[in-house]
């Protein structure tokens, strides 16, 4: 992984090097000026990326970010502060970085096309208002003043070059990190994201932050370029465009930046050439996103599948080494890892769950089986903090955790996996685990705990594996964190018997290998057997028997409630 | 005044004789490498806005120079860019015509952001630039730019000069939009009025909203007694005005609008409303069949371009430039043409009220007179048959 | 205080055009599921139709009827892109795809119209509705929130009481199954299309003459349309009614209060986001995923 980090961003860095040194050595320098466009617009265009692309979040007002560096940029100018346009550049995207956290606050609370019209919204508003600030120095003629050595225009696309590689490689870096892994797991299931220990709110709130501080940089970089701007470079039109271009090209990707800035700043240079009028770029442009977004994928997908299907397969990775598993962490000392009792939850009319209790000891498997229905994935919503309310309390090693929430929870090491897979497709199998461990793990671990539940390899996308493995990697993530306590939601469903008694017997392994105490949900008979020392049964919302595995499951009102139906409707028969 | 006249004779004077003088072979004058001149423009074209009649104009003003043997035997070769109000698009436009087709000058542009983005960058190659049609205030003070019109902040002073001493309102209420760096210059041009007449706008309000309903702005100038209101809106802001004055039946109000109201369009759209509508025009106005506007109506019959005055700003900026670059001995080149102009005389032509002088900030230039036309019954009839001169501040 | 009434009540005319645009937009979103920016666009190209018959001497109710049947065509066409081509697009790339084409309407709209060239609008409903607190309802405005209001509730109604409502929720909630149901997708989506371009080109009639009678401005005037229809999360007919109304009503509030400068066109985003922060204090997690 760390390796591969590395490798990724020196690929980003050599390509943005060698397109750069390329265009300096081939074009003239009118090219220069234009391409330079190029780079300053894939800039914004990355910091769209990380908000629509990576984040799932709607931003229609990217360029008021923008805006805002543009115009410090512009005041620390006029009053000649000192540093040049590389301190003014930066200081004009820490002053974008909050008017990020405050579009990313309704964020917090709305979503999809609710945020995304608030952010129009502003984008509106902010257009009227900085129309009326006459650009810092305007009225005088003061220009943005470029650093010395690269004022030209040759010059100051290499400043540019620079700016836009190390802006790359740096949302290389953070994409590849667990806080990129958090971006991606909330943008496809914020209760799945927050069952790992993320913090939902802190993960929307960087990426507007990070968004908002690299647009604000690219508003400085305009600024250098042109000199001086007007409102209309950031008006709620130019946003609106954009994102259009951003979800055309896929803007999350280093290619898809570039490919969207060339169509954006070079496109009227071709309309001009070819003598043509200006409008039509719209038309042409409007027409051209709308086919490009009907073959489903980003343009930069096209053009990775293209590039890929050209290169030869690298070989998948090699097994892990049991011997590497992750050590247990250190034991706190309670006798009863979970413990929660008189368990009751109604919704509306319906109780769902009625003073239920159940424990679970430190060191052992536990079960917990049930009619469908019966509120075996209640009670674990409870125990995990999902359900706004729920009486009874949750006892987690010793202490009372009701106040917490899902995040917190999560955080003290009472973790959970799903009934179907909540996994953000983009993520690879690698980073995943990562995010799902809470980071601190070597690769050489992360390999011997995917191997060990014989997972695809780390390197392998989401996407591309098949929802029986996606559960055992749900389990190896949880696993991998290593947590006092593990809640698993029928594991099982959907594997063959074979792997069904594999993994049964890999559960049963989990309190000794990895100091975990786990709460296994399943219909699965045999691996309840397999893996669980004692068992609860639910049946309508009430604990109908606990105890011992072998006797409880061969207790007649047990045999009735679970598999009641078959065995009245086979009394029924005869 | 009275030299205006004379003023006037002498300019025509001075184009038959341009015309002549360009056919011989004096060995005075300007030459050209490679037998044409370039000339650029950047105009908003397509986009939010429409101004492509004056580049249009500059061009059919051109050709018909072309026709009559050029400028001493020079061609006008004349680009019409088009910024599509976009400011990136009008730099890179700008910067196409002065790196690749190496234009010696820029003129007859009609551009909502061109002087904005651009002057700088004017200032820089020393391409100087003299538009048709300027909007944004830098057109007015940049030492690069200087254009053919009084434009719209000296514009807006004289309107409400106009509204106060010749229409004698009393109490005078300013709505002004503000967008692209007008701010202070249309504050400067609220502020002269006041001193000029020492009066004090009775509303002055600097944001009205671009998009937004205009009732309740309406309703306040009326309920505070406004017996004139001036606003700075272009021509569907104007036609939205005495509309939404109309629907609430508003009487007694002059409405006091910019050169950009006079047109065809405002005319047609509003030709049932009773509201009394002046406008102020930057030149003689293009509906008078008169003598100033003999040359310019030539052009454009024979051209076949509608009369406007946006082709006036065309011609004009054609007419200046075509003298300036005549009186150029040797060869025209960015430097020889922004040598001319800044070292050039005030010049008179007849469309303009005043000389053209390429100033350093025409904001306090010459060009400072209107005509006023008004609206009555769907046709532009001229209420101040003579010159209307704002006076200086002292 | 009397003031600010007769400033409230001049936002009136305003509201009443938003509030119908805001209805539409709802209408278009809680049935096919998508965020239409092309919306007024759309309406604009029927209003602009109708103009150009007028001018060209042609009766006023057949060309209102042309300008009509060319806002729905526009609209069908803008819905069968989005419907056939898209049918399996999220939401954002749906939002994408309809912003692309404003960009294009827009430019085409401009072009075609005469750019800033304004247009005689004819009154269709001319005249004085009523007089309050010193300011005269237009007519259109009245019958622009009479429109509204019976939009809202005949859309209730259809929608709770009729079949062809219930597959047309079923269509907006769960297109596929509603496919494998047996609801008849494509022409139901259509109709949702056809249904919201007609409304809106009315709307957009009814409004321009009192609006800045330029296609870019009719276009834009979508966006207080999705402001009301954000008062109601795009799921309340009835809270976009009101969002719709009271942006109106705040815009004339705050055009009496010269201080606010510039920062009034933004007081309309900060009372909806305030209202929305408040209303959505409970909501915690995206929906069931």
């Amino acid at each position: 992984m760390k390796r591969d980090n590395l490798l990724a961003a020196f690929k980003t860095a050599a390509l943005v090097a060698a397109v750069g040194g390329l265009c300096l050595v081939l074009l003239p320098n009118y090219w220069i000026f234009l391409v330079t466009a190029v780079f300053i617009i894939g800039m914004s265009l990355q910091s769209l990326g990380l908000v629509v692309g990576r984040s799932g979040m709607i931003s229609l007002c990217q360029m008021s970010f923008a805006g805002v560096g543009a115009w410090t940029v512009g005041y620390l100018n006029l009053i000649g502060f000192p540093g040049g346009l590389i301190v003014w550049m930066l200081i004009g995207g820490l002053a974008a970085l909050p008017f990020g956290l405050i579009i990313g606050i309704p964020a917090l609370r709305l979503r999809g096309i609710n945020l995304a019209i608030v952010t129009l919204g502003f984008a509106v508003a902010f257009g009227v208002v900085l129309g009326t600030i006459t650009y810092p120095g305007q009225t005088t003629f003061q220009m943005v003043q470029r650093p010395a050595g690269f004022d030209s225009d040759r010059g100051y696309f290499i400043l540019v070059l620079i700016v836009y590689g190390i802006s790359a490689v740096a949302l290389e870096v953070v994409s590849r990190s667990r806080l990129g892994a958090s971006w991606l797991a909330v943008s496809h299931s914020e209760r799945a994201a927050a069952s790992l220990g993320v913090s939902v709110p802190l993960s929307k709130l960087s990426a507007f932050a990070i968004s908002s501080f690299i647009a604000g940089v690219s508003g400085g970089l305009l600024a250098g370029y042109m000199g001086t701007l007007l409102a209309d470079n950031f008006s709620m039109m130019q946003s609106l465009v954009l994102f259009a271009v951003a979800i055309m090209v896929g803007a999350q990707f280093p290619l898809g930046a570039i490919l969207g800035g060339i169509l954006v700043a070079l496109f009227p240079e071709l309309l001009r050439r070819l003598n043509l009028p200006q409008d039509l770029g719209s038309v042409i442009f409007g027409l051209g996103a709308v086919q490009a977004l009907s073959t489903g994928e980003t343009m930069s997908e096209t053009f990775g599948r293209l590039i890929r299907k050209m290169m030869p397969k690298r070989p998948a990775a090699g097994g892990g080494d049991e011997t590497a598993l992750p050590a247990p962490r250190p034991d706190t000392g309670a006798p009863n890892a979970l413990q929660a009792s008189g368990i009751t939850v109604r919704y509306g009319n319906v109780v769902a769950l009625n003073n239920a209790s159940l424990s679970v000891p430190k060191g052992k498997v536990v079960g917990l089986i049930g009619p469908n229905g019966a509120g075996k994935s209640t009670f674990v919503d409870a125990m995990t903090g999902y359900l706004p309310r729920y009486e009874g309390d949750v006892l987690f090693q010793g202490d009372n955790i009701n106040a917490l929430g899902v995040t917190q929870r999560a955080r003290a090491g009472l973790r959970r996996t799903w009934q179907t897979t909540r996994m953000a497709p983009d993520l690879t199998v690698g980073q995943y685990v990562d995010l799902a461990s809470g980071g601190g793990l070597t690769d050489a671990e992360i390999a011997a705990v995917l191997d060990w539940f014989d997972c695809p390899p780390a390197g392998e996308l989401i996407a591309a594996v098949d929802s029986g493995a996606r559960r055992l990697l749900d389990v190896a993530g949880v696993v991998a964190a290593r947590p006092p306590v593990i809640l698993l939601d029928e594991p099982a469903a959907g594997q063959s018997y074979a792997e069904a008694v594999m993994l049964g017997k890999r559960i049963a392994e989990i309190p000794q290998r990895f100091g975990s105490s786990v709460l296994l949900i399943e219909h699965d008979m045999d691996l309840v057997r397999t893996a669980c020392s004692e068992v609860t049964v639910l049946d309508f919302g009430t604990v109908l028997a606990a105890g011992p595995t072998a006797e409880v499951l061969d207790m007649p009102v047990v045999k009735k409630a679970y598999m009641g139906i078959d065995f009245e409707h086979e009394e029924a028969a005869e | 005044m009275n030299s205006r006249k004379r003023a006037t004779w002498f300019g025509l004077a001075a184009g038959a004789g341009l015309i002549a003088m360009s056919g011989t072979a004096f060995a005075a004058g300007p030459t050209c490498d490679g037998g044409t001149i370039k000339i650029g423009s950047v105009s908003t074209i397509t986009g939010p806005v429409d101004f492509s009649a004056a580049p249009k104009a500059a061009a059919a003003y051109f050709d018909q120079l072309n026709e009559a043997g050029g400028i001493n035997g020079c061609k006008i070769e004349y680009f019409m860019g088009d910024d599509r109000g976009d400011p990136l698009v009008a730099t890179q436009t700008a910067r196409d015509l002065i790196d690749n087709e190496k234009v010696v000058v820029m003129a007859g542009s009609a551009s909502l952001l061109d002087c904005g983005v651009n002057a700088q960058l004017y200032q820089r190659s020393n391409v100087l630039d003299v538009p048709g049609l300027a909007v944004d205030p830098v057109c007015y003070t940049a030492p690069s730019v200087s254009g053919v019109a009084p434009g719209p902040y000296v514009l807006s002073t004289a309107m409400l000069y106009y509204a106060s001493e010749e229409l004698g309102n009393e109490s005078i209420c300013a709505f002004n939009y503000v967008i692209g760096g007008w701010k202070e210059a249309m504050e400067g041009a609220m502020a002269e009025w006041e001193q000029i007449t020492g009066k004090k706008l009775t509303i002055l309000d600097m944001t009205l909203p671009v998009q937004g309903d205009l009732t309740p702005y309406l309703i306040r100038a009326r309920d505070e007694g406004c017996d004139a209101v001036f606003t700075n809106q272009v021509e569907p802001g104007i036609v939205q005005l005495i509309n939404t004055a109309d629907a609430q039946g508003i009487e007694g109000i002059d409405f006091v609008f910019l050169a950009s109201g006079f047109t065809e369009g405002v005319a047609t759209a509003l030709k049932d409303s009773p509201q009394p509508i002046y406008v102020g025009t930057e030149w003689e106005p293009y509906t008078l069949e008169n003598e100033a506007n003999s040359g310019w109506r030539a052009m454009i019959e024979k051209a076949g371009i509608t009369p406007s005055a946006f082709s006036q700003a065309g011609y004009l900026a054609g007419e200046v430039i075509t003298s300036v670059i005549s009186g150029i001995d040797g060869e025209v080149t960015n430097e020889s043409v922004a040598q001319a102009l800044r070292t050039m005389e005030p010049a008179t032509f007849p469309i303009a009220a005043a000389p053209y002088l390429f100033g350093e900030g025409a904001m306090d230039g010459p060009m400072r007179a209107t005509k006023v036309v008004k609206l009555d019954g769907g046709v532009w009839s001229v209420v101040t048959p003579d010159w209307l001169d704002l006076p200086s501040v002292n | 205080m009397d003031s600010l009434l007769t400033s409230a009540v001049a936002g009136l005319s305003a509201g009443g055009a938003y509030a119908i645009l805001g209805v539409c937009v709802v209408f278009t979103f809680r049935l096919v599921a998508v965020v239409n920016f092309t919306a007024t666009a759309l309406g604009a190209i029927g209003a602009f139709v109708m103009v150009f018959l007028t001018e060209a001497g042609y009766p006023l109710v057949p060309a209102v009827l042309t300008g009509l049947v060319a806002g729905t065509l526009a609209s069908v066409v803008v819905g069968f892109v989005t419907t056939i081509w898209f049918s399996g697009a999220n939401q954002t790339v749906k939002a994408a795809v309809t912003a692309a084409i404003l960009v294009c309407l827009i430019a085409l709209g401009l072009r075609f119209t005469g750019g800033q060239h304004p247009r005689a609008f004819p009154d269709l409903v001319g005249g004085a509705g009523l007089r309050l607190a010193g300011v005269t309802i237009t007519t259109a405005s009245l019958v622009s929130i009479a429109l509204a209001v019976i939009l809202t509730v005949a859309v209730e109604q259809f929608l709770a009481r009729t079949r062809t409502g219930l597959q047309l929720r079923a269509l907006s909630e769960r297109p596929m199954a509603a496919e494998l149901l047996g609801v008849p997708v494509r022409p139901l989506a259509l109709g949702v299309w056809a249904a919201s371009g007609a409304m809106t080109t009315i709307a957009l009639m009814l409004i321009a003459p009192l609006r800045s009678p330029d296609f870019g401005s009719l276009s834009l005037l979508v966006v207080p349309a999705f402001a009301a229809a954000l008062v109601g999360m795009f799921q309340s007919f009835r809270a976009a009614l009101a969002g719709g109304i009271l942006i109106g009503v705040i815009e004339g509030l705050a055009s009496g209060f010269v201080e606010l400068a510039q920062y009034r066109s933004a007081v309309p985003f900060l009372v909806i986001l305030t209202v929305l922060m408040w209303s959505q204090r409970g909501a915690r997690w995206d929906e069931a995923r």
